[in-house]
């Protein structure tokens, strides 16, 4: 009677069965590895877009939007940034468990190791700028992002001239104290300024200069502006003002 | 015609090696497993002997299959009994169930070595006889129970149970500790005695 050993190379021989090659083991274990490190890539652009969320936001805003200064972080809090930071660092989990010695760690070591990696990369990656190139790529790309996106960045927070807040892109500079605006419903505004309005490093105002400006509006399509904020990357008050007229 | 002889002095790794070169040594370590790999399937699958070593060709077959992915961080026979254990997982999934109870009748050793566990025996102030715990094994978490197999009657460490399982090494004790946890809870349960 054949014994175990003989049973099973004769299967071998007779259904013709080969090791499998040593690249496919290479080729999965590599593969394996390169699917952590793009989750752990993915997890870093997420956080260092929301850390360029946050770094950009205009915290002041609460007083104009009738909420507290909580309500306006809670509302401020960039979730899709963070949510995606989760889901990568759950997929870098994933691929971490299933490298030949991934076994050998615990949960935690591992997800902790995902979320440190993506952390300080995301840090690292803030620092170069990268963070707002990638939300200004997914903000192209993805239309609902801007009503999606976090509070000051979104275009229907600066449409409500009522409660002194109004956003668009300047058309004309016409002097010194004047600017036509046309707001991001198309309405056409006269921008008013005066000795007291505050201006924000690094704008510029020129044509086609995206703003935000808090104020008041003073009658029909005329607003008198407090502050002119650049649309992104709100700098110092600006101590002199800038004005650049292509007619003069 | 492989001469047995000519693997007696081989370590597994070498016979790993050779296998890659010439099939016929795999046969080397068939024999070397099958007896210890029929013993652990039926362990932990509550199978017949013919189901077990059916069950165990394929995971030779397996092994054959893989051989070229054999981690060389690890023992072979870790690694061969990791491949019985999920074969034995597979095979739970394709039949849909598993066994909720595992009689143990041919299982004296198995008695044995957990009936003289210094830990258990300490925990429970007591000296276990074998035929006495063989009640408390039927009623054990198949989870505990594979660990307890691997750590008492196979003679694993923490290390090679972690290797087997895929699990953490403090996965790996904790899972012991729960399985003497449940035992002693079962034997108060029951009120069974055990001879001092």
């Amino acid at each position: 009677m054949d014994n175990l050993g003989d049973k099973v190379l004769r299967k071998i021989k007779e259904e013709c069965i080969c090791p499998k090659p040593r690249w496919q083991f290479l080729l999965k274990d590599y593969f394996i590895w390169f699917l952590f490190l793009v989750s752990l890539i993915l997890g870093s652009l997420a956080f260092c877009v929301a850390l360029y969320v946050l770094s950009t936001n205009d915290w002041d805003l609460y007083q104009y939007l009738h909420t507290t200064l909580v309500g306006h972080i809670l509302i401020s809090i960039p979730y899709l940034w963070i949510i995606f930071l989760i889901i990568f660092v759950f997929i870098a989990y994933y691929n971490f468990k299933y490298t030949k010695s991934g076994y050998r760690h615990e949960a935690y070591f591992v997800v902790g190791l995902s979320v440190v990696g993506s952390l300080f990369l995301g840090a690292f990656l803030h620092t170069l700028g990268v963070g707002e190139k990638v939300e200004d790529f997914v903000a192209a790309s993805v239309p609902v992002y801007e009503k999606i996106a976090c509070c000051s960045a979104r275009k229907d927070i600066w449409d409500q001239p009522a409660n002194g807040l109004l956003g668009g892109t300047i058309m004309v500079v016409l002097d010194e104290n004047n600017f036509e605006l046309k707001d991001f419903s198309g309405k056409d505004w006269r921008v008013q300024e005066d000795d007291d309005t505050l201006e924000y490093e690094p704008l510029e105002i020129k044509e086609d200069e995206e703003v935000k400006i808090i104020g008041e509006k003073k009658q029909d399509f005329v607003f008198w502006a407090r502050e002119i904020r650049p649309w992104k990357n709100k700098g110092e008050v600006r101590k002199a003002k800038v004005r650049i007229n292509p007619d003069e | 015609m492989l001469d047995k002889d000519d693997c007696a002095e081989k370590t597994d790794e070498e016979l790993v090696a050779l296998t890659i070169e010439n099939q016929d040594f795999f046969s080397c370590l068939i024999d070397r497993y099958s007896g210890k790999l029929t013993r652990y399937i039926m362990r932990i699958s509550a199978s017949t002997r013919e189901d077990a070593e059916d069950l165990l060709q394929e995971v030779f077959v397996k092994a054959y299959r893989n051989i070229n992915g054999f981690d060389q961080s690890l023992k072979f026979s870790s690694w061969i009994y990791r491949i019985a254990h999920n074969q034995v997982i597979s095979q739970w999934r394709k039949l849909k169930s598993r066994p909720q109870v595992i009689k143990f009748e041919a299982d004296e050793d198995f008695l044995k070595f957990i009936a003289a566990d210094e830990d258990l025996a300490l925990d429970t102030e007591r000296k276990f006889e074998g035929e006495e715990v063989r009640e408390l094994l039927e009623e054990l978490d198949e989870k505990y129970r594979e660990a307890l197999v691997l750590k008492f009657i196979e003679g694993k460490d923490y290390k090679e149970i972690s290797d087997i399982l895929q699990k953490p090494l403090g996965t790996v004790a904790t899972l012991i500790n729960r399985a003497k946890k449940q035992m002693k809870k079962i034997i108060e349960e029951k009120g069974i005695e055990f001879q001092k």
